[in-house]
């Protein structure tokens, strides 16, 4: 249920490191899920694209792996 | 020039998500970030944690799906207490709506600070803090931050407290941990509650426990009962036990 709010938190996130790397848009975000996370990759990847409009990941492909332990992480952004 | 973005390429586009934007596979870089989003409440919840440390006030967090007994277990262990000190001990209460566990622990005797969360489904550190601006902290012993009745969406975010303990009632079932095991990683404490109605129930404690163990291995785990006061001795030497 905390997905949408995960994803603003993300996109935040993205947002610093694409301006850190002087870039225009994100065209890539790569994720990792942690198995005992409590974060469902199917409710991100649903929430993603309407967090993600007018901003500078808009239309962004969101790419996640699965890994073990508790943390998400925010790995690489791909950036045009 | 290209007609999508007007870029000047000539070189093939991939388009992607819904077509509105096409990727440019000859002109995007990689940027390595390796954050984690779950980093700005985990700070917050370790400043808010040493902040109350600092205090001398030891902070348990419950955790555990709604009806597994979270006030129950707060009142007997006031009452256990006795009213002295049961006014040395404060609860954040976590629930959607409502202010009535609230009501039900300033009625055993301690202070407490109702969050009405609305629609979201667990408490986060921000959350506590901003409770805990409304009441006076300086002679208090304990808190306790009592989350949503939630066994999926508090995992991933501590809200401040030092130690967190999970209960699980043996009516809810045994398979619990084994079904929601992200609860049972964050857990310093399994507590399975309502044993008096061990009898009629089937409810294999050893199989909570193991469960619970294979999230959080060594997890210790305590059998409670809050209406016969079965347990409640080692219960509160264990949360007498902390930092």
């Amino acid at each position: 249920m905390h997905e949408a709010k995960l994803c603003l938190s993300l996109l935040a996130l993205a947002e610093r490191a694409l301006a850190d790397a002087g870039g225009e848009r994100i065209a890539a975000v790569c994720l990792s899920v942690g198995e005992l996370s409590g974060v469902a990759p199917e409710a991100l990847a649903a929430a993603f694209p309407i967090c993600a409009a007018g901003t500078r990941a808009d239309g962004a492909a969101l790419r996640i792996e699965r890994t073990p332990g508790r943390d998400l992480v925010l790995r690489e952004l791909e950036v045009v | 020039m290209c007609g999508l973005c007007g870029c000047g390429e000539g070189a093939a586009h991939g388009v992607t998500g819904a077509g509105r934007v096409h990727a440019h596979p000859h002109e995007t870089r990689r940027v390595s970030v390796e954050r984690s989003i779950l980093a700005h409440n985990r700070e917050h919840a370790a400043r808010l944690a040493s902040r109350l440390a600092a205090r001398g006030i030891d902070a348990i967090g419950l955790v555990g799906g709604p009806g597994a007994g979270k006030t129950a277990l707060l009142e007997a262990s006031f009452g256990r207490l006795g009213r002295e000190a049961a006014a040395r001990e404060v609860v954040v209460e976590g629930d959607c709506a409502t202010d009535l566990d609230a009501r039900r622990v300033v009625a055993a005797g301690a202070r407490a600070v109702q969050v009405a969360t609305g629609s979201l489904c667990h408490l986060d550190a921000q959350l506590v803090e901003h409770a805990l601006e409304s009441i006076a902290l300086e002679d208090i012993r304990r808190l306790w931050i009592e989350n949503v009745g939630n066994l999926v969406c508090p995992a991933p975010f501590p809200c401040g407290e030092h130690r967190r303990v999970v209960l699980v009632s043996v009516t809810e079932g045994d398979d619990k941990p084994e079904k929601y095991p992200a609860l049972f990683a964050g857990a310093d404490l399994l507590v399975i509650s309502k044993t008096d109605l061990l009898p009629h129930v089937d409810f294999d404690a050893a199989r909570c426990i193991a469960g619970a163990r294979r999230a959080r291995p060594g997890l210790p785990a305590l059998l409670v009962s809050a209406r016969s006061g079965a347990g409640l001795d080692a219960w509160l030497a264990w949360a007498g036990g902390g930092a």
